[in-house]
Formats: C-alpha cells, sequence, structure tokens
C-alpha cells in the first residue's frame, strides 16, 4: 500500500485563537482561517487542521483527554484508496467522504483518513555545512545564518506518536492491514514505523500507556536543518513558549529535536535532517533510556561570561 | 547582635517575594523565575477569591514545566489546571490530577502569606 505519509492532523479545541497564535508562531502558514478553525501549512501543503471541539463533523478522539480528532494519511494513487476501502472494510466502516477520502478507525480509536495526497514537491536545497574537502558546499557569499524575517515555515508533517494500551496489537494493525515497516524499536516498549511509500525512518512510534492516556506525547513537521530548528525554536522560546526537551539530536532516525509545550494536550515538536532507510535496513531493537534517546542534548544558558555585574557568589552556582 | 535578632533574619530569608496580591486578579495564573533558572520554578493562581502557590512541576514526570506559554497554566475553559505536556487536568482548589498520566497525583503546594501591605511572599523551604 503506497501510503506516503501524514497528509494533516485534525485537532478539535476550545481556543482556536490561542492555538492559530501558537501554530502562526512554530512556523506554519494559516490558510483560511476563521473563528471556526483552518489550516495551518508546511511548505509542501502538508497541515494541523484546528476545528471546535463542538463541531459535529469531527470524529471521536481516542481518549478523554486528547484534542487529536482525525490522522490524515495521503496515499499515492486511486488505487491504493481502494486496497485500503477493501482491506480494513473487511471488519470495520470505511465512510467514503464528499472529497473522495476514505474515513475509518485503528483498532484503538484513533481516527484515521486515507486521501491522495495534497503533497506539493519541495524542491529547496537543504541545510549545508561548508566542511572542508566536501565536494557540496554552499555557494561562494551565500550566508548560513542569513537575517530572519519571521518564524521558520518547516517543510513537511513529519510523525505523529500515539499512546496506545498495546503496542503489539497496535504494531500489527499498522504492519499487517496498513503495510507499514518497522524500522527500530525501544526494546519491551514500542516500534518506529514507516509507511511503504516514504523513506522517512518513521511516521508514527508507538508508547504502551494505559488506557486512560490513549492519545498523543508529541508530533512534529520537518525542518529544512538543523539551523533552522534551533533558530526557529530560540525564536519561539523568545516569544514566550514553554520548552519542555532539548534541543538535541536523536540516535534512533538520528532527527535534531526541540520538544515544547503545547495548548493541543501533547508536545509539538521541531524537527530536522531524519535519516532514510530502504528494505534493505535490518531493525534495531535497544533499551529505552536517555544514552539511546539523545547523542547530545544542549541547554540554554541566559548569562554565559563573568564580568560586569557578576554577583558576589558567582553565577555558576 | 542578639540570638533573637538572627532568628529574626532567618525567618524573614525563608519568604521570598513575588508580587502584589492585587495583579492577580480571578481565574489567573502567572510563573515565576525566582532563581533566573530560564524557567518559571512555581506559579500563582487565584481562585474562588483564595491565591494559592504551586510548584511549576508536573508530577508525571519530575519538574516538567507546565505552561504552554508565559503564565498559561490553565485549560482554555479556564475550570482547570493543565499541564501542557499531555493536557493532564487539574483541580484548583486541590491541586488534584483529575485526568491525564498522572491521575490521582497531586501537584506541589507552596506556603503563602499576603503581608500587611498586601504583597505576596511564598516560602523558598520546598520550592
Amino acid at each position: 500500500m503506497n501510503i506516503v505519509g501524514l497528509d494533516a492532523l485534525v485537532f478539535g479545541v476550545d481556543d482556536i485563537e490561542g492555538c492559530a497564535q501558537y501554530l502562526s508562531d512554530y512556523g506554519c502558514r494559516p490558510v483560511g482561517v476563521t473563528a471556526a478553525g483552518g489550516r495551518f501549512e508546511a511548505e509542501d501543503g502538508t497541515a494541523v487542521v484546528l476545528a471546535r471541539s463542538d463541531d459535529p463533523a469531527l470524529p471521536k478522539a481516542p481518549g478523554a483527554g486528547c484534542l487529536l480528532r482525525k490522522t490524515v494519511f495521503g496515499v499515492a494513487d486511486a488505487a491504493t484508496l481502494e486496497a485500503i476501502a477493501a482491506e480494513l472494510g473487511r471488519d470495520r466502516e470505511v465512510r467514503r467522504l464528499p472529497d473522495g477520502s476514505l474515513e475509518s478507525v485503528d483498532d484503538f480509536g484513533f481516527a484515521l483518513g486515507f486521501q491522495l495526497t495534497v503533497r506539493q514537491p519541495v524542491t529547496r536545497l537543504g541545510e549545508f555545512s561548508n566542511a572542508p574537502g566536501s565536494p557540496l558546499q554552499r555557494a561562494a557569499n551565500q550566508l548560513a545564518v542569513a537575517p530572519l524575517q519571521g518564524p521558520i515555515q518547516p517543510r513537511t508533517l513529519s510523525h505523529i506518536v500515539y499512546f496506545v494500551p498495546d503496542t503489539a496489537k497496535a504494531e500489527a494493525f499498522y504492519v499487517k492491514r496498513l503495510g507499514f515497516r518497522v524500522t527500530d524499536r525501544f526494546t519491551g516498549v514500542g516500534p518506529f514505523l514507516q509507511p511503504a511509500g516514504t523513506l522517512d525512518h518513521h511516521t508514527h512510534f508507538l508508547i504502551p500507556a494505559p488506557p486512560h492516556m490513549t492519545g498523543v506525547e508529541h508530533f512534529t513537521f520537518h525542518f529544512g536543518g538543523p539551523t533552522e530548528v534551533l533558530r526557529n525554536g530560540w525564536n519561539f522560546v523568545e516569544k514566550g513558549y514553554q520548552a519542555f526537551w532539548g534541543p538535541g539530536r536523536h540516535l534512533l532516525g538520528s532527527n535534531w529535536f526541540w520538544y515544547f509545550n503545547s495548548p493541543l494536550a501533547c508536545h509539538l515538536e521541531m524537527d530536522a535532517d531524519m535519516d532514510l532507510h530502504d528494505a534493505t535496513w535490518q531493525p534495531r531493537s535497544v533499551p529505552l533510556g536517555a544514552d539511546n534517546s539523545q547523542a547530545f542534548l544542549l541547554r540554554h544558558r541566559g548569562k554565559w561570561l563573568p564580568g560586569p555585574g557578576t554577583p558576589e557568589q558567582g553565577d555558576y552556582a | 547582635m542578639g540570638e533573637r535578632d538572627v532568628v529574626a533574619v532567618g525567618a524573614e530569608a525563608d519568604w521570598l517575594h513575588l508580587c502584589s496580591a492585587a495583579e492577580l486578579i480571578e481565574g489567573r495564573s502567572r510563573g515565576f523565575d525566582p532563581g533566573g533558572n530560564g524557567c518559571d520554578t512555581l506559579f500563582l493562581l487565584r481562585w474562588q477569591g483564595e491565591l494559592r502557590a504551586w510548584r511549576n512541576a508536573c508530577p508525571h514526570i519530575n519538574g516538567a514545566p507546565m505552561a504552554w506559554r508565559r503564565d498559561a497554566y490553565m485549560n482554555a475553559a479556564g475550570s482547570h489546571i493543565a499541564c501542557h505536556a499531555h493536557g493532564a487536568l487539574f483541580d484548583p482548589a486541590t491541586g488534584l490530577c483529575v485526568q491525564g498520566p498522572c491521575l490521582g497525583q497531586s501537584l506541589q503546594p507552596l506556603a503563602l502569606k499576603v503581608d500587611a501591605c498586601g504583597e505576596v511572599h511564598v516560602q523558598r523551604h520546598g520550592m
């Protein structure tokens, strides 16, 4: 099944205005936003969609505290849509919506949508470092750190992480029913999952949790490189948003990360430079822990040198 | 300096001045970073007229900060304190988690006093 990745995540919220400001400051482009919600797009057209929590058109949330109402997949062709309809139709309802998309549900109540992907090609180069001797360098006079006019728009919707009561059962649904591959695994915790139509290390990661937590740990968009993550995250913090973890770099997937609290009842990450894997890749299985979760972790320090204004007791206690 | 003076200075030093009580209106929260850590370590909330102080530390992970933006510790409805890591909700009167990963656990309160001039102080002990 040629599922190419996430096309949209639909959230039902009470504070449209606050969430809209948050997503705009994160870097998404508001499209058709009103008091009833709207789209917040990455460069390729993938998006977070906001709607009012009492909008009757929204599917049910998978858990009491979860604001995610639908995970929409982009697929490559009509044949994939028909294959999904036939496969899921064996044991659950598959609705055909007026826009031509499919709507169904996974084994833990996460509403799923499937549509011909909205993704538009993004062809701009990503970040290049001028590594001495490398045949790939920035052109002369091209600045790595040019002035910013505002938030940096992410390139595409990357991945989402679910809390589910049974990761083995959830993994089986995505692998056996929708053709995902396991790329890596935290032993005894859960798998990183990749649909067949992308080489990205993962579009999904699954974490086991009690049923009352069923919902979302985080989701993220891909940015153009580590400098974009760091600069955009820095400006996000300067605007008053609350960082949780990062910036740093993961080991499994190698992606740079910076996690933030959000008004969407989950963390929102900024990520960049994720590994690509094809069918020849052999999945790793490693214990969950700090050493296997981050290659390094950077920490903000407001003051970085002693000198004028240094208090009697020093500034490094 | 007599022993009584030393005790008085020590007791006074245990209280940290935050702001004027009049700055906190009903249902609104405000965070404080008295140590200059770059992240608020406590927040105040006026709820049903009473001022309360809580550590900015969700019980789901030791020390996890709770606001989603500066001073935003409440849910959208204004009915509960919320951790904006995963949407956990807390009773604003008791600090008890009623929904979320830390269901049944509680926020950690800090002792608080309002002096004769209407200034709010929290006890350093417990921060």
